[in-house]
């Protein structure tokens, strides 16, 4: 038997597992994507309003700060000093420190020409710690204008603004000292976003802590800052941070100077519902995959129980034991396939006592056949004169025709008879034929009379059943005188010996009498007659079953080629032995190993002169 | 199933019984009355073959139709083969009205039944065959059969 694989309830278990499991992972895969990509999307949306909000902020904060100083600026230039009046204003903004204005003198460098301050001598302290960056102080704001800084690292904001006369031929610079608490703590408070207020070149003026006077590109390195004749004024990008971790980055220019706010978010940070959605994904999963093994389980096992059944059975009818059924009561597939199964097991097993029946009476078929090759003559004999050759082929194992000669004083009996129909049945009546005929033999009667004895042995034994027409026939070995009676058999044709060979017209049908077959009726009275033999005459005895050989192709052999044959195979009068091998000849080349539809016998006898 | 088709017209005493196909073991001529008749007239020219078996059931049937007198008409060779070797298969009171003998020209292959008939081609005691039967061309031909069997049952 073939090696078993991997049980069907496995396999069943496997299936109905995978299939959930690798649709939900590809759910998972494709959902987590779109999630990811609208959770960036949306992170960036945030950081970028945040960023804008916060630009805008910063610079209405910073407008207003001018807005406050510009009557001061107004009064210095009407004047070039400050009235009381400036100063009263001044005064009154507690976030500014300091003003001091710077003018050209003649040599063209700003030296400072006003000052108010809050502090006494704030403005000197404050002009000689930023002495080394004052030039360049001057010089971007002479190329731009407007310059903010935050020199301190704190919530002091450095404003210088230039203003030139109405000539544009002289330049007065404005440096504000003004105090943004509440912006640089918006800027160090922030916790998941971190917010930055960088200049053109990166430097954060108020970021979280650590960072303000900074370069931001000592964190991160985003395209906008490359980028400097961009006139984007918002964006946003991923740029990978120094310590390699990816920043979710957007940034809006303040539109005031060339501050620029950004706002940077941790990628892994921003994504972590992600890692939760993963998660819950992942119990989701083993619940649901627990739950369908379990239920595989409990399906498989139904499943299963039915084919593990079925499989037992077969294997047993395998080493052959068909008396085995299969219960299964369910009505799906399975359950037809059992009651197949049933169904099958139950015919093998009944065909298998058919062909053992088939057997035994086949074996017994072949006894009987044994049986009644004892109840044939020898083919070949000579009693005196007589010259006897015979031939008896039976349509199936046991035949319905029968020969047969013996001697009795000085006479030769010659019987031939055909039962009606062939096989077992007609075979008996044959036996019976022959039983009755070792008793007749014995009584030295004629023919008639023997026909008399054979019908009522008939009769008896097939109660008008099967009949049996019958040639009989006595040649006396002294006369050559041939007595014969009928029974409705073909009559036998004497083929009379002349001087030219046989012809059609020299064969003599034996009919001048003829009588009821035997069987037909107990009392049937029989009638004989005789012909005399001369030296060289033969009679050539025959059953119905001849005319009727078919070849092949269910042709029949006919009775003109029988005669045909007849005549052929005794044209220059033979022996006898020739005789029968030539016509038997004759109809096996028209027959081709066809099987027979009836039983044929014919035998012919020989008057081969008298002693 | 019986291979043999049986049509049944009764007029007065006069029965006329049609037979075409095959007389074997599984014909049932029960469901043919033949009682009650005076006279019977049997048309056999359709009938193909008779088996041994078919040849019994036969004869208990025409047993069955009593003293009515039987006629034969446009018998085949294979019932005039019955007729002439079963004792008891043209009834007692039975007679051929008409029979075909088959001819044939062993050259051309022809092969052609012609139509005896009572009073025409036989009578009681003696057969008067045609001068000459030819086929389509022309050709003579003769007799297919042993004559001394074949007219067996005429001379009865």
């Amino acid at each position: 038997m073939k090696k078993r694989g991997l049980s069907i309830r496995y396999k069943i278990l496997l299936l109905l597992t995978s299939i959930p499991l690798i649709t939900l992972t590809a759910y998972l895969v494709l959902a987590l994507r779109i999630f990811e990509d609208d959770k960036i999307a949306y992170v960036f949306d945030s950081s970028s309003t945040m960023s804008g909000t916060m630009a805008a902020q910063i610079k209405t904060q910073l407008n207003a700060v001018l807005g406050t100083t510009k009557p001061i600026f107004q009064d210095y230039l009407s004047q070039y000093k400050f009235s009381p009046v400036a100063n009263s204003i001044f005064q009154n903004e507690f976030n500014i420190e300091d003003i001091v204005v710077f003018t050209q003198g003649a040599t063209g460098q700003y030296e400072k020409s006003a000052v108010l301050e809050k502090v006494p001598d704030g403005a000197n302290s404050l002009l000689g710690t930023l002495a080394a960056q004052m030039p360049l102080y001057f010089a971007e704001t002479d190329a731009n204008g407007r310059v903010v800084k935050v020199p301190f690292h704190d919530d002091r904001v450095l404003i210088m603004e230039r203003v030139l006369n109405d000539t544009k031929t002289k330049s007065t610079i404005f440096m504000v000292l003004v105090r943004m608490s509440e912006s640089a703590e918006m800027f160090r408070a922030a916790t998941s976003q971190k917010l930055y207020l960088i200049s053109a070149d990166g430097t954060v003026l108020f970021g979280p802590e650590e960072m303000p006077g900074q370069k931001i590109q000592s964190l991160i390195n985003p395209q906008f800052l490359s980028d400097t004749g961009s006139k984007v004024g918002q964006g946003a990008e991923t740029v990978k941070a120094a310590n390699g971790a990816d920043l979710l980055v957007s940034y809006a220019k303040a539109g005031f100077g060339d501050l620029t706010v950004v706002t940077t978010v941790e990628k892994a940070q921003a994504l972590s519902a992600v890692q939760i959605l993963i998660r819950k994904s992942l119990i989701f999963f083993g619940v649901l995959v627990s739950l369908t093994v379990i239920i595989s389980l409990f399906a498989s096992s139904g499943l299963t129980h039915a084919l593990t059944q079925l499989f037992t059975a077969t294997k047993k009818v395998s080493e052959g034991d068909f008396n085995v059924r299969v219960d299964v009561t369910s009505n799906d597939e399975v359950g037809s396939l059992a009651d197949n199964f049933n169904l099958m097991a139950a015919e093998v097993s009944r065909l298998l006592e058919q062909t053992a029946e088939k057997a035994r009476m086949e074996s017994e078929l072949q006894t009987a056949k044994t049986v009644q090759e004892t109840l044939f003559p020898e083919t070949r004999a000579k009693i005196g004169p007589l010259a006897i050759a015979g031939y008896y082929e039976p349509a199936s194992e046991c035949g319905g025709d029968w020969w047969h000669y013996c001697q009795v004083g000085n006479k030769i009996f010659l019987w031939i008879g055909d039962a009606t129909g062939h096989g077992a049945p007609a075979a008996l009546i044959t036996s019976a034929a022959k039983s009755a005929s070792t008793i007749i033999e014995k009584l030295d009667i004629s023919p008639a009379k023997a026909m008399e004895l054979l019908n009522r042995s008939i009769y008896d034994v097939s109660k008008g059943r099967i009949m049996m027409t019958f040639f009989l026939a006595s040649f006396d070995l002294t006369t050559g005188e041939l007595v014969y009676c009928n029974a409705s058999h073909e009559a036998p044709f004497l083929m009379k010996k002349g001087a030219d060979v046989l012809k059609k017209k020299d064969l003599v049908p034996l009919n001048e009498v003829n009588n009821p077959r035997l069987g037909q009726a107990r009392d049937s009275i029989y009638e004989q007659t005789s012909i005399q033999l001369d030296a060289g005459d033969g009679v050539f005895f025959y059953t119905d079953g001849i005319p009727d050989i078919q070849n092949p192709s269910k042709e029949a052999w006919g009775e003109r080629e029988f005669i045909k044959a007849l005549i052929a195979a005794n044209k220059d009068f033979p022996n006898v032995s020739d005789s029968v091998d030539r016509f038997a000849l004759s109809f096996q080349s028209h027959r081709q190993g066809a099987a027979l539809v009836d039983d044929v016998t014919f035998f012919v006898v020989k008057h081969e002169g008298l002693q | 199933m019986s291979k043999l088709d049986v049509k049944m017209d009764k007029a007065a005493d006069k029965l006329t019984v049609q037979m075409a196909g095959t007389i074997d073991e599984d014909v049932d001529f029960s469901q043919f009355n033949l009682s009650g008749n005076q006279q019977i007239d049997v048309e056999l020219a359709g009938v193909k073959s008779i088996n041994s078996c078919g040849i019994r059931e036969w004869i208990k049937w025409m047993g069955t139709a009593g003293p009515a007198k039987i006629t034969f008409s446009n018998c085949p060779k294979v019932i005039v083969d019955q007729i002439n070797m079963v004792d008891g298969f043209l009834p007692s009171s039975g007679k051929v009205n008409s029979f075909f003998v088959p001819y044939y020209n062993d050259e051309s292959g022809a092969e052609k039944n012609v139509l005896f008939r009572y009073g025409t081609e036989y009578t009681d005691s003696s057969v008067t065959p045609p001068e000459a039967v030819k086929d389509e061309e022309g050709n003579d031909m003769e007799m297919d059969v042993i004559e001394a069997k074949y007219f067996k049952f005429i001379k009865k």
